[in-house]
């Protein structure tokens, strides 16, 4: 098997706070390759977003800071380059678009201006061309008659627009990996799959990778390859979509699964809260609010990875070595 | 910060590559560099050549103060005018914003109209000429007043009853030294206009340079440029510019200004603290807004984003603090030059009316002339300028959205 496009490993992301430290990602391992959509689920705090800002180590650098691990992108380990040289990669190669499209357009430029900007910044071409470039772009994102709201301000765009126009400046520099951190989460549910369908048209044209963070369950089944299953900070489950979801091992994804109307009881949620972040509980983060827990949970480290079926892994230990055969779990509820 | 390390040479090249797209010189900024070139040219032409009249059009001998004004008109018509014309399609919009502010608009001409007056009166419209002692304290036009009793007295005009009447030759009446009011006037705008300019660029460039820089780092930066800011802010301007004057100016042979150099040193050297504290609390909210982050996330250098993102973002606030400033300074100066602390005196309006309530000859009230018209034309402009600046800020905000 070739290297993976995005190979992220071992990564520890740490804040700096009044309340201490917070180790927002703690050893989280997930891999992208070309092509394929990732997506990154998990509640909220579970160091998702942070986990993808640390790939191009856009969180905030006066308080947050990565403390270990690699991240190999196209076999270049990014946490080891210079500020200057990540920003060869940032927009060019790796491509993001945040969740709020309120705010991501800055209001004082046209959508045009904001839009040729990055593409010049990515591409030589002059003005004239970056324009055409420009509206190519808008068009193909979606926005109606390109050529004439190119010239308009940004608080003339609805949210959907924006975050079209959003996608477009993405989709500037033709990067090769797209991060997505809950684009659709802030729009309506027609919006969403508008959206959701061009992210996958656009992903197919252009054969880059997808890392998409979502808690939204029903958009993961909808547009994912892989999934990686994040809770406080760690990794608890990967697998190809359906197996994951028709499979599910880790007690924390089953449960999530079960918080999906039409699955479990009505209205299942799961009891308790996400650990304090800056003293994170031993043994499986998941351990207090875990129905299976066992003595094994609550001491030492998460537990490894254990496979579970193809190409499909969970840190339970359940599924350990020392548990031969695994626990027999109560059957998934039918739909 | 990111660690600025260069280990190998393939980073060092593709660092390269960053640079040869960053640094392309944008055409303004050439603009900017030739313009600044020709006034240095301009200026050693006037040292080594022409030492007088440079301009002679203008009857101009241009002085110390003259150049910092002209150095802080580059530096306006780049950052003020020059955006303005490069987008017609913006400045319209911009112009139509006012329009709903018809008070906004109309100080705005009128400190246009004062600025022009400023620039080109002293040069098109007066013979700088001795002041005629003998056509001392003529009434303005349409005005008279009593004058059986003062010896060595010559009204221009006509004399009824011992009353002299104005006349146009000097339509706002004469000073005790003879002196035109209505020059005084234009001379004492282009003094205002020597102060506030120069020193509100200087105040701005520097207030926003250093306020974006703390607000946008953050961490070490920040609290070393802002406890700067905290010790500067205890030394007031006022009182060493009054000990800078009380000791040197007046002694040192060539200073021709009345001090005005020293003042826009002083005040605009140690005057940038609070526009650099709210220029960084702009750009501290800024600084985790959608569109900074985006730009980050593109590939934009911090650079890029200082002066494309958080600057331009902040405009409104730099507007109106600086808008502000403008009146203080040109009061500071006036009161300065009111209390006469510089033994050369400018033309400033401090003078003027310091002249006039001197008890010599008459009673203040009954030269009434002489002082009114130049507290009239202080408080008006000083009303102007809080007046645009207030529909400015209103105007440039596009934070508000929906209004335009």
């Amino acid at each position: 098997m070739s290297d993976p496009l995005l190979s992220v490993r071992d990564l520890r992301t740490e804040f700096d706070t009044d309340a201490g430290v917070v180790r927002a990602v703690d050893g989280a391992s997930f891999d992208v390759e070309a092509g394929e959509t990732v997506c990154l689920v998990g509640e909220s705090g579970s160091g998702k977003t942070v986990a993808c800002e640390s790939i191009t180590r856009l969180i905030p650098t006066d308080s947050g800071s990565i403390t270990g691990g690699e991240v190999r992108f196209d076999g270049t380990d990014l946490t080891e380059l210079s500020g200057s040289a990540l920003t060869e990669y940032r927009g060019n190669r790796i491509a993001h678009v945040f969740q709020n499209p309120q705010g991501a357009l800055d209001d004082v430029y046209t959508v045009g201006e904001q839009v040729v900007e990055t593409v010049r910044a990515h591409r030589d071409l002059d003005r004239s061309a970056a324009r055409e470039e420009a509206i190519d772009l808008l068009d193909r994102v979606g926005i109606p008659d390109a050529a004439d709201r190119i010239d308009d301000y940004p608080h003339s765009f609805s949210g959907g627009m924006k975050q079209r126009v959003v996608l477009a400046i993405a989709l500037a520099g033709d990067p090769d990996l797209l991060i997505a951190d809950e684009p659709t989460t802030a729009l309506d549910v027609t919006i969403q799959a508008q959206i959701l369908r061009l992210l996958g048209e656009i992903q197919d044209e252009r054969g880059m990778g997808l890392l998409f963070v979502t808690h939204d369950l029903g958009v993961v089944a909808e547009i994912a390859d892989r999934v990686v299953v994040m809770y406080a900070g760690k990794v608890m489950e990967t697998g190809e979509v359906y197996e994951l979801f028709e499979n599910p091992a880790h007690p924390y994804t089953r449960a999530l699964l079960d918080c999906l109307p039409g699955h479990g009881q009505a209205f299942d949620t799961i009891d308790g809260t996400t650990p304090d972040p800056t003293d994170p509980p031993d043994g499986c983060r998941f351990h207090p609010r875990c129905d299976h827990a066992v003595e094994d949970c609550r001491a030492g480290e998460q537990p490894a990875f254990a496979p579970v079926g193809d190409d499909h892994d969970a840190a339970c230990v359940l599924y350990g070595d020392d548990h031969q055969p695994p626990l027999s779990f109560p059957e998934k509820h039918d739909d | 910060m990111p660690s600025k390390d260069f280990e190998s040479a393939a980073f060092t090249e593709v660092d390269w590559d960053v640079r040869d797209r960053g640094i392309t010189v944008r055409k303004r900024t050439l603009g900017l560099l030739g313009a600044f070139l020709a006034l240095g040219a301009l200026y050693a032409y006037d040292a080594i050549v022409a030492p007088e009249e440079l301009v002679a059009a203008l009857n101009w001998d241009v002085t110390r103060a003259d150049w910092l004004l002209l150095v802080a008109s580059v530096f306006f018509a780049r950052y003020g005018l020059f955006p303005l014309a490069a987008d017609p399609a913006r400045t319209r919009r911009l112009l139509g914003r006012l329009r709903s502010h018809p008070l906004g608009l109309f100080a705005l001409l009128s400190l246009a109209v004062l600025t022009a007056v400023g620039l080109l009166g002293p040069g098109l419209f007066f013979d700088t000429g001795y002041p005629k002692l003998k056509y001392r304290l003529q009434p303005p036009v349409y005005a008279s007043v009593f004058v059986e009793d003062i010896h060595y007295y010559n009204c221009v005009g006509q004399v009824t009853d011992g009353y002299c009447h104005g006349t146009w030759r000097y339509p706002l009446g004469t000073n005790r030294y003879g002196e035109g009011v209505l020059e005084l006037l234009v001379y004492g705008v282009r003094v205002a206009l020597q102060v506030s300019l120069p020193t509100v660029v200087l105040i701005g460039v520097v207030g926003t340079v250093v306020g974006a820089l703390a607000g946008y780092y953050g961490g070490w930066v920040d609290d070393v440029l802002m406890r700067y800011v905290d010790i500067q802010q205890t030394v007031p301007a006022i009182v060493v510019y009054i000990l800078l004057a009380t000791f040197f100016l007046g002694e040192y042979s060539g200073v021709t200004d009345g001090g005005l150099f020293a003042f826009v040193g002083v005040f605009g050297l140690l005057n940038w603290g609070g526009v650099a504290r709210v220029v960084r609390s702009d750009a501290l909210q800024q600084r985790s807004a959608g569109y900074v982050r985006a730009a980050r996330a593109t590939g934009a250098s911090d650079l890029r984003i200082l002066r494309d993102r958080i600057v331009p973002n902040a405009r409104g606030t730099i507007v109106t603090e600086l808008s502000r400033r403008v009146p203080l300074l040109v009061l500071a100066q006036v009161a300065l030059a009111y209390l006469s602390l510089s033994r050369i005196a400018s033309q400033s309006l401090g003078r003027v009316i310091r002249v006039g309530l001197q008890p010599e000859v008459l009673p203040w009230h009954q030269k009434w002339w002489v002082t009114t018209f130049a507290v009239a034309l202080l408080a008006f402009a000083v009303a102007a300028f809080n007046v645009s600046g207030d529909s400015l800020r209103d105007a440039l905000d596009t934070r508000q959205g929906g209004s335009s």
